[in-house]
């Protein structure tokens, strides 16, 4: 095989990956305002002390359970938005993530199915998920799979010898030839990977079990994305979900341990890709971010504005927001932090860099205001 | 074997009635246990390369049924054609069975929003493979797989996830084989094309608000006069206030999903579209008289002619075949079966050059592996996955030109294609099963197996790998010849 990558146009071997935070996660918890005096005020028991934080720009600090994230933003390679989401104010899970994975009101499939259209990319493993259910994201892909169904691509010695007798058949194809010797060079790699199973680079180290089996759990899904990402199967797309943000409870015993998820399974998949993340973007997001005030028992409820990440993949970096500020009157409805800014707007800025694609074909009546993420 | 001869004699595979009868798994594709005939010659002939574009592939017995009709080839291929023309709703009892255990798929419009949408699309779903496999009207079949993708609707935006059962049943099904000023007609108030284009909030209750251009943009565009039909975006806005005021009760109101016009969110005033005054106060005639200029332009005739040639002739089609279809599409005032007998009686479409040329689309590659092999199955969701993996499943294409009906479109999907054939032919998918070794005794050997499947002998090389071959029946749905039709 010559060609670096497989089923995608020459030069074209960048991979997206989405984290989907499902549940609504606490923007105020990821990335807190410590330096906002409004925000020790609405959040009394739950607010990280400012000593903790790790500092970011303006009044904007890192949560402390996020402390691996905090050199890559350092070194300009993470960017961060507070105040981001969507226009509906619907605060149900259902309707908000269905919603955002579809890109919009006007649209129908979703902007990662759109957007893969639209780049006319045809390889059969393009898009991946490691869930069980391929999302809503990536309906009306030209291909979608659950990595589950990516393994049965390996299913044995009567594979391999349907696979050689192919090979043979398909090189006389003026058409088909092209195509087969990339599918056949794909089912090779996957079998590979299924037979030496997932071994990580440059000394990354995902979450051992003992660490949590939430962080355990996350970060053999990024273990994997990462093999197949190294092992140029064709990847333009990989979704991992994060899920059980749904703070209403007790929020710390929630929230802490998917922020240690967080941190540990990102830092590990960048180390883990070394100098690849460059062609690498991980982009963090939410259905929505909490209430701003904490409620009686510890928690909070469903609220509007909240933070997406960006990593690697050569975004700038840097702290995105337009802060509207915590006070009673800069809130929105039942006292939520605003929505400042337009998550397509920031997955716009993200799909620039990976391929020319009008927006208006993934993001149908939406009007850009773009971000410089 | 209660076989009416028109049954017989429709192409329709003969059942063992037994087996339902015992409550055996349901089969959607006839599997008969004695031997079928094969093609001999190397190369594809006419009756092969009608059953592979007229239907989704031969199943056993489906030639020999063909050749019978008449003691001519051509003259067979004729009948088989008028006969598959004229549709009944007859069709085989395994089936009538297989559908009707899909229950939501019989509900009236108001009913479907009872069903969960998942629910609802898988069902709807499953019996488009079920009758692309079982129906014995395949070329129906065909023509329904073809408008709907003409009329495309993604069947995730808003309430299509309620009312595409609807759309599916009334328009597409209703009119695949009708004319074409009703299919249009029926489909520009169909609830869920009124979603999916964005025509319910199509309004104009004053002369500041702006009409929403959406369907008027596709009607024109997609579904009569094509991109190049010879519109302006003044015909564009124009036909926008001709639609303005029809609206859909939503699932939150009363007698939900009924359509009807709001005269007081409707433009009243006169309208020119293409050239053609309509009168103001025409109300809800302006959307008829709308439809029948565009349903009748001689772009329309041209747009369609193309994408029938397209689907049944070749990716790039013969400027020849194109203008006598589009003619008998004018001479016969859209009339879809005076349109297709016109389009099947062109040298292009006769002519052996244009045979195996065309790639099938994952839909027929999968729906042919399951007649060809004669497969019991129950369409269900491990193949609807599959379909999936390969970027067709039903109902789910995202923009309004629905899926593409050209070979590059479709090439990357060789290896689910392949990982298809493999679990097929394994037994690994639950709820669909053949029985390789006896379908390889009926066709007569290995050879002759691949002689079915092909549509021709097979040549040496394949010969050669077939012989070799641990797994014959993976090999052969998996080899290129089984890809085009």
């Amino acid at each position: 095989m010559s060609s670096i990558s497989l089923g995608t146009p020459p030069g074209e071997d960048r991979v997206l990956v989405t984290v989907f935070l499902r549940g609504g996660a606490d923007g105020l918890a990821l990335v807190p305002p410590v330096g906002d005096d409004a925000y020790r005020r609405v959040r009394p028991r739950l607010g990280v002390p400012p000593a903790r934080a790790l500092p970011l720009d303006g009044p904007f600090g890192l949560a402390p359970e996020l402390a691996e994230l905090h050199p890559f933003f350092l070194s300009g390679q993470l960017a961060v938005v507070h105040a981001v989401g969507s226009d509906d104010d619907s605060r149900s899970h259902f309707v908000a993530q269905e919603l955002m994975e579809r890109g919009g009101v006007a649209a129908s499939g979703g902007w990662l199915g759109r957007w893969l259209r639209a780049r006319a990319v045809s390889g059969a493993l393009t898009a991946v998920t490691t869930g069980r259910e391929v999302p809503d994201s990536l309906r009306g892909a030209p291909s979608a799979t659950a990595l589950a169904g990516l393994m049965e691509l390996a299913p044995g010695p009567e594979w391999s010898s349907l696979c050689e007798s192919l090979g043979g058949l398909y090189a006389r194809d003026a058409r088909l030839g092209g195509p087969a010797r990339d599918a056949l060079a794909a089912a090779a790699r996957v079998s590979k990977l299924r037979t030496e199973g997932v071994r990580p680079e440059h000394g990354a180290q995902y979450a051992e079990r003992r660490e949590g089996e939430v962080a355990h759990a996350f970060g053999q899904q990024l273990a994997q994305v990462a093999a197949l990402i190294r092992a140029r199967i064709g990847l333009v797309v990989a979704c991992v979900d994060l899920a059980g943000w749904d703070s209403h409870f007790a929020q710390e015993t929630i929230v802490a341990p998917r922020l240690r998820a967080l941190a540990l399974g990102l830092s590990a998949f960048a180390t883990d890709l070394g100098t690849a993340l460059s062609r690498v973007t991980v982009v963090v997001m939410s259905e929505f971010g909490r209430r701003v005030a904490e409620n009686a028992s510890l928690g909070t409820d469903h609220g509007r504005g909240g933070v997406m990440l960006v990593l690697g993949g050569g975004t700038p970096g840097g702290m995105h927001c337009r802060w509207p500020g915590l006070d009673t009157d800069r809130l929105e409805g039942p006292g939520d932090l605003p929505v400042v800014h337009d998550y397509r707007d920031v997955l716009a800025a993200v799909l620039a860099r990976h391929g020319e694609v009008p927006m208006s074909a993934v993001f149908p009546g939406h009007a850009p205001r773009p971000l410089a993420v | 074997m209660s076989l009416t001869r028109r049954g017989v004699l429709a192409g329709g595979g003969a059942t063992v009635l037994s087996l339902v009868v015992l409550g055996r798994a349901p089969r959607a594709a006839a599997v008969g246990e004695a031997p079928f005939a094969v093609p001999e010659a190397r190369e594809v002939d006419l009756v092969e390369h009608v059953l592979a574009r007229c239907s989704f592939g031969a199943a056993p017995g489906d030639r020999e049924r063909l050749r019978a009709l008449r003691p001519r080839t051509e003259d067979a291929v004729d009948t088989w054609i008028d006969r598959q023309l004229e549709p009944s709703n007859e069709e085989d009892p395994a089936l009538r069975c297989s559908l009707g255990r899909l229950e939501s798929l019989a509900q009236p419009l108001g009913e479907l929003y009872e069903w969960k949408p998942e629910v609802l699309l898988r069902e709807l779903s499953s019996a488009a493979l079920l009758r692309a496999v079982g129906s014995r009207w395949q070329l129906r079949e065909v023509m329904v797989d073809f408008w709907s993708d003409h009329l495309n609707i993604d069947a995730s935006k808003g309430e299509c996830a309620w009312l595409k059962a609807a759309d599916d049943r009334e328009v597409i099904r209703r009119h695949a084989l009708g004319r074409f000023r009703e299919l249009i007609g029926a489909s520009a108030l169909s609830p869920a094309m009124l979603w999916y284009l964005d025509g319910r909030t199509n309004r104009r209750a004053t002369a500041s608000e702006r009409p929403n251009e959406n369907y008027a943009r596709e009607l024109l565009e997609l579904h009569t006069l094509g991109v190049e039909g010879g519109y302006t975006q003044a015909d564009v806005m124009e036909a926008a206030r001709c639609l303005t005021g029809w609206t859909v009760r939503d699932r939150h109101r009363f007698r939900k999903g009924r359509v009807e016009l709001d005269p007081s969110l409707h433009d009243d005033g006169e309208k020119r579209v293409l050239g053609h005054r309509i009168a103001a106060g025409g109300l809800a005639r302006d959307l008829e008289v709308l439809l029948d200029i565009v349903a009748r332009h001689p772009a329309t005739a041209r747009h369609v002619a193309v994408k029938l040639c397209r689907r049944f002739i070749a990716d790039t089609p013969p400027p020849d075949a194109v203008r006598s279809v589009a003619a008998a599409f004018r001479r016969s005032d859209g009339d879809l079966r005076v349109t297709l007998r016109s389009l099947f009686r062109t040298e292009a479409f006769r002519s052996p050059a244009d045979r195996r040329t065309k790639l099938k689309r994952p839909f027929q590659a999968m729906a042919s592996a399951l007649r060809a092999t004669g497969a019991r199955t129950d369409c269900g969701p491990p193949l609807l996955e599959l379909l999936r993996r390969m970027g067709q499943a039903p109902f789910q294409y995202p923009t309004p030109e629905g899926a593409p009906d050209v070979a590059p479109a479709w090439t990357g999907t060789l290896l689910w294609r392949w990982r298809l054939a493999m679990a097929l032919a394994g037994g690994e998918l639950a709820g669909t099963s053949l029985d390789a070794e006896r379908l390889i005794a009926r066709a007569g050997g290995v050879d002759r197996l691949a002689a079915h499947l092909l549509g021709r002998a097979p040549d040496p090389a394949e010969q050669a790998a077939l012989a070799g071959s641990p797994r014959p029946l993976a090999l052969l749905l998996a080899s290129p010849g089984f890809q085009v039709c």
